[in-house]
């Protein structure tokens, strides 16, 4: 573990540099627990914590120190409780269903299957609003991000890459695999709370 | 209501950063020159609130009655039946037709009372690409927005001194400074870079010596506004107030709190250089704008 000073206003605590559940679960509790102690707004990663604070009420001296007691306090295996389960019925008929089933050599039955009978965590959320990064992937799906990121990704958009898997809030940009969609509005402002996914939730993909 | 006859061309309603939703992926927005944005609601004695952030000058308005006004930027001015310099508090009659005129690339416009709009999601900023805010578009001319009461009249003649525009960029070392190696910390620090022409409320991008890292890629982390990310071979961005929550780019420096606004309003072309800043000094600085904001 490592907390170091992002600018002014936040630290940087990094856990370790690889991917795993129980990490995960971690940085989402050291997350948690910067938040509870009203010192602001906490981002859980992979592997990391961004936890920002106001400069002008904890000056950044104190905030590293803090971050330091909290980050060597939270248990590595967090007893926390597993979060909600969500079903995304999903309509199994993206632009790239089919060069993906076969970079992973799968019928196309093969990976609607391998993608819907498994429960899939949502690691932490970013690159836009309610976006969920979520896995571990059924490791036989082989999913290369794009190498040039289409222009519009419609929302809805069921997608795969590296590992993971997410739903698309809103229309926008993307290098993503897009190999379904789905009705349901994972981002909307004018509902409480916007995003449908929160880190630590389940989802479980429905074929429709 | 303050009407809008001249919107210029993405001009939006902004509020201090909306920082709780940076966990569900919400990027802050919020102006992209705080300093500016902060001063000319502080001129009209507003404490918190929104503002006009004008992209793409003029912006002309009118307002239905004697209001309190100050407008702020770098490179800023008024005109209307007289001609006034940006960074003072002034009076506009009730009808007045007044233009803001000049150079900035980001320029604040604020009014005594306020702009009477609900926050969404805690706060009136506009966040354009996922259409969130009170008015969650460019504004247009037409547009009316309702305001506060009238007050603050009395401050009339109210300045401050414009931010430093043009100075050195204090910035704190970042997080991943030891993936860089040390001639690269002290290009960093020491070289000028130039403003590409991909600058705008997501990130500005800049050009100047190589900042060449070694080792695998990272783990995609939490990013904020002032974060100067580096892509493997490529020119550093700097994180603007609409940026993406999480990024996995190193990080080789952040930006200090009270300088972004010299990076969002130099012009595409324009050098810039970066200064080696602790965080202590970096606060002290931007307790110092606050005060100076507070004392007026």
């Amino acid at each position: 573990m490592r907390a170091q000073p992002f600018g002014d206003s936040a630290v940087l605590i990094e856990l370790e540099q690889r991917i795993d559940d129980g990490i995960v679960a971690q940085a989402r509790a050291l997350a948690d627990a910067w938040e509870r102690a009203g010192h602001g707004t906490a981002v859980p990663a992979y592997a990391s914590v961004l936890a920002r604070f106001d400069p002008l009420a904890l000056p950044p001296e104190d905030a590293l120190a803090r971050a330091r007691a909290l980050a060597s306090g939270t248990p590595n295996t967090s007893p926390e409780p597993a979060g909600r389960l969500i079903e995304v019925p999903t309509v199994y008929d993206g632009p790239d269903l089919d060069e993906i089933a076969s970079l992973s050599g799968l019928s196309r039955s093969a990976l609607i299957a391998a993608h819907s009978s498994r429960t899939h965590t949502a690691f932490f959320l970013g690159f836009m609003p309610g976006f969920a990064y979520c896995g571990p992937l059924d490791p036989r799906i082989r999913a290369p991000r794009l190498a040039a990121p289409r222009a519009r990704v419609p929302a809805g958009s069921v997608a795969v890459a590296d590992g993971q898997t997410a739903v698309y809030p809103l229309d926008s940009p993307g290098g993503w695999r897009l190999i379904g969609r789905t009705e349901l509005a994972v981002f909307d402002p004018s509902r409480e709370p916007p995003a449908l996914i929160a880190a630590g939730d389940r989802l479980r993909f429905v074929p429709r | 209501m303050l009407h809008i006859l001249e919107a210029g061309l993405r001009s939006t309603v902004q509020d201090d950063p909306r920082v709780a939703g940076a966990r569900i992926g919400l990027p802050d927005a919020g102006p992209a020159d705080p300093v500016a944005f902060r001063a000319a609601r502080a001129l009209v004695g507003e404490r918190g609130g929104a503002a006009v952030e004008i992209v793409g000058l003029p912006f002309t308005f009118r307002s239905d009655d004697r209001r309190l006004v100050a407008v702020t930027g770098r490179d800023v001015a008024v005109r209307s039946a007289s001609r006034l310099p940006g960074w003072i508090a002034f009076v506009v009659r009730g009808g007045e037709t007044v233009t803001v005129i000049g150079s900035a690339r980001y320029a604040y416009l604020a009014i005594g009372g306020g702009l009477d709009l609900e926050p969404v999601l805690g706060s009136r900023a506009t966040y354009l690409p996922a259409g969130i805010g009170p008015v969650p578009r460019p504004l247009a001319s037409g547009d009316a927005l309702p305001l506060g009461p009238v007050r603050g009249l009395e401050r009339a003649g109210v300045r401050v001194p414009p931010a430093p525009y043009g100075a050195a960029v204090a910035a704190i070392d970042g997080p991943h400074a030891d993936r860089f190696g040390v001639d690269a910390v002290r290009a960093f620090f020491g070289d000028e870079f130039e403003v590409g022409p991909d600058a705008d409320r997501m990130g500005v991008r800049i050009r100047g010596p190589e900042l060449r890292w070694s080792g695998d890629d990272l783990l995609t982390c939490g990013v904020l506004p002032g974060a100067v990310q580096v892509p493997r071979g490529g020119s550093p961005i700097v994180l603007g107030p609409d940026a993406q929550t999480t990024g996995g780019y190193p990080v080789i420096a952040v930006v200090a709190s009270a300088a972004r606004g010299l990076v969002a309003q130099a012009l595409p072309g324009e050098r810039l250089r970066f200064a080696r800043a602790d965080p202590a000094r970096a606060v002290a600085s931007l307790r110092a704008l606050g005060a100076s904001a507070a004392a007026v």
